[in-house]
């Protein structure tokens, strides 16, 4: 058996999955087409682990991989490979290689769902779509990093404004019947547009669903920039909220995929990378390379 | 004695001054009777009234000595006991010619919008811009980053002053920029240094919209700018423009009334204008 990582160090919060795969199949990458929403049996995830990044990063993803270790009953010295990716990956001092976030997003979605096509990813500080080809290869992307519009930040700080908690606010929203019209798409002056909604006694879940419909059409206007090709999978932290995800489809017209792994679908990108690289330097008769850490 | 109010309903504050009718001030400048400043909030109606009243407090008058209500800012249109709405662009401008004659263009900094206004030789309007869609370079960005760094608002301007080693602010938006703050107080960056980078920043989002509307100068131009809005009370803001512009900039110590007063003048100059052609004033609808 063989073990790899992926240490995915977002701006908000760092993902690890740890994967396995028996040793021989090596060279034979596991891929079904008839799955839904759950990762195929080999390699399998077989841990996974999150922590907020706060200001120390290095250690934030050190942290979030020996939690997984843990999870997983494993020394960290039996993990064959780390790969680092997300903002943050040049952080990460025990790691072997880094691969964008981009990369790794179209890797794990394309394992997960192999007919995906188009990825958004919305994470706490950015968005990105990203256009995908049959073998998960990353074909063309546009990404908004420059404003926290439209991105999870921007639901954090609506959900603070109304007093409820983040993974309130999705569930909520779908209760809407007369959703609001924000006037701004700025998470700054969203704030006072919430407080005047809430002031001329609109309901919290007609607000709610204005926020989420303002996201939705921002980030379908983004993803016009290169063209949508169906099947679209949802992935990031966001599209653990069920009222964007509906939002999305409505904006869309399209349904679209997610997954329970979608959290983690960057360090799985990362970790499936770091799978190949470790079965190439089998296969080569490498010597196990170093790290860090030991 | 009559008066004439120009309230300003601003995103963040609403305020009012009164300027006097009969008699004109010594040196033949309209007299600035009173002036009052109040949090908008959700009632914009409120808030102009309890402005006003602040205004006829400090003046000594009461409501029925005031002949004339013109409004701006964007709530404008709420206040209905108003004679008449103008823009903030028309009123900032009028207001910033009348104290700085010699002014070329206006930059208004206010709570959630920032304006750009380039002024002709006979102080009119010839262009302007303006950002009100997007949160970076507006006076509510100084007010959560004094909020996070647990410093006044007015004692930001002084604070950016003394800093030695700008850190920059590199982020296009002001959420985002509070993370680089973040990172900067951590890494163990001096206050004043962070602080003045937050005020480099807004100042080179104002100089791009200046750009926008040919009053950037960038040397070539010698004639001041007048700086108006709350944020104009910031020092180091007004240092940050000085040092990008290679202009003077003129702030006048009532920086966030003078739209409130432009929009009185504006009103003075109706009413007479009417009184003169023996028309009644027109009321509100």
């Amino acid at each position: 058996m063989r073990f790899a990582a992926g240490v995915d160090v977002g701006s908000t919060q760092t993902k690890a999955v740890i994967l396995a795969e028996d040793g021989g199949q090596s060279g034979h990458p596991a891929r079904s087409s008839d799955h839904v929403g759950t990762p195929p049996e080999s390699p399998r995830i077989v841990a996974r682990a999150v922590v907020d990044t706060g200001a120390h990063v290095s250690r934030a993803a050190e942290q979030a991989f020996h939690a997984a270790c843990r999870e997983a009953g494993l020394d960290p010295r039996e993990i064959g490979l780390v790969v680092g990716t997300g903002y943050g990956r040049y952080k990460i001092a025990f790691g072997h290689a880094q691969v964008t976030e981009i990369s790794c997003h179209a890797r794990g979605a394309h394992f997960v769902f192999p007919e995906t096509r188009t990825v958004i990813d919305i994470g706490g500080q950015d968005a990105k779509v990203i256009r995908v080809g049959p073998e998960g290869e990353v074909r063309d992307f546009v990404m908004n990093d420059k404003c926290a519009a439209g991105t999870g930040r921007f639901l954090a700080n609506a959900a603070e404004v109304l007093g409820l908690r983040l993974e309130e606010i999705g569930p909520l929203s779908l209760q809407a019947t007369d959703p609001v019209k924000l006037t701004t798409v700025c998470t700054v002056f969203v704030e006072s547009d919430i407080l005047s909604y809430l002031a001329q006694g609109r309901r919290p879940e007609d607000i709610l669903r204005g926020v989420h419909l303002a996201i939705a059409r921002r980030t379908v206007s983004l993803a016009r920039r290169i063209p949508i090709e169906p099947a679209i999978t949802f992935t990031g932290g966001v599209a653990r909220n069920v009222g964007m995800v509906r939002a999305l489809e409505e904006v869309l017209g399209l349904s679209i995929h997610v997954s329970p792994e979608s959290h983690f679908m960057g360090a799985l990108g990362a970790a499936l990378f770091a799978l190949d690289r470790l079965k190439r330097r089998a296969e080569a008769g490498a010597a196990p390379e170093e790290r860090g850490w030991q | 004695m009559s008066c004439i109010a120009g309230i300003d309903v601003g995103t963040g504050f609403t305020k009012a001054v009164l300027v006097e009718v009969e008699g004109e001030h010594p040196s033949g400048e309209t007299l600035i009777l009173g002036r009052g400043i109040t949090k908008t909030g959700a009632y914009l109606e409120d808030a102009a009234r309890h402005a006003l009243e602040q205004a006829l407090r400090a003046a000594g008058r009461d409501r029925d000595d005031i002949v004339y209500v013109a409004v701006t800012g964007f709530g404008r249109y709420a206040v209905g006991f108003r004679d008449i709405q103008i823009t903030e662009i028309t009123s900032g401008a009028r207001g910033a010619i009348w104290l700085f004659p010699e002014a070329s263009a206006v930059l208004d900094i206010g709570n959630q919008s920032t304006r750009a206004i380039r002024l002709d030789a006979r102080g009119k309007v010839s262009a302007f811009k303006m950002n009100e869609k997007c949160a970076a370079g507006s006076g509510s960005f100084l007010m959560r980053v004094a909020k996070y760094l647990q410093i006044e608002l007015e004692e930001l301007g002084e604070i950016s002053l003394r800093a030695t080693r700008p850190q920059p602010i590199s982020s296009v938006c002001a959420v985002l920029a509070e993370t680089e703050i973040i990172n900067h107080v951590s890494a163990g960056a001096a206050i004043e240094d962070i602080v003045r980078g937050v005020h480099n920043s807004l100042a080179d989002r104002a100089v791009l919209l200046l750009r926008r509307v040919g009053a950037g100068s960038d040397g070539r131009d010698a004639s001041p700018l007048v700086f108006i809005g709350g944020v104009a009370r910031q020092r180091g803001m007004i240092v940050a423009l000085e040092e990008r512009l290679g202009r003077p900039v003129r702030v006048p110590p009532e920086c966030e009334f003078v739209c409130a007063l432009g929009a009185a003048l504006l009103g003075l100059h109706r009413w007479r204008k009417f009184r003169s052609e023996a028309l009644p004033p027109l009321t509100s609808p």
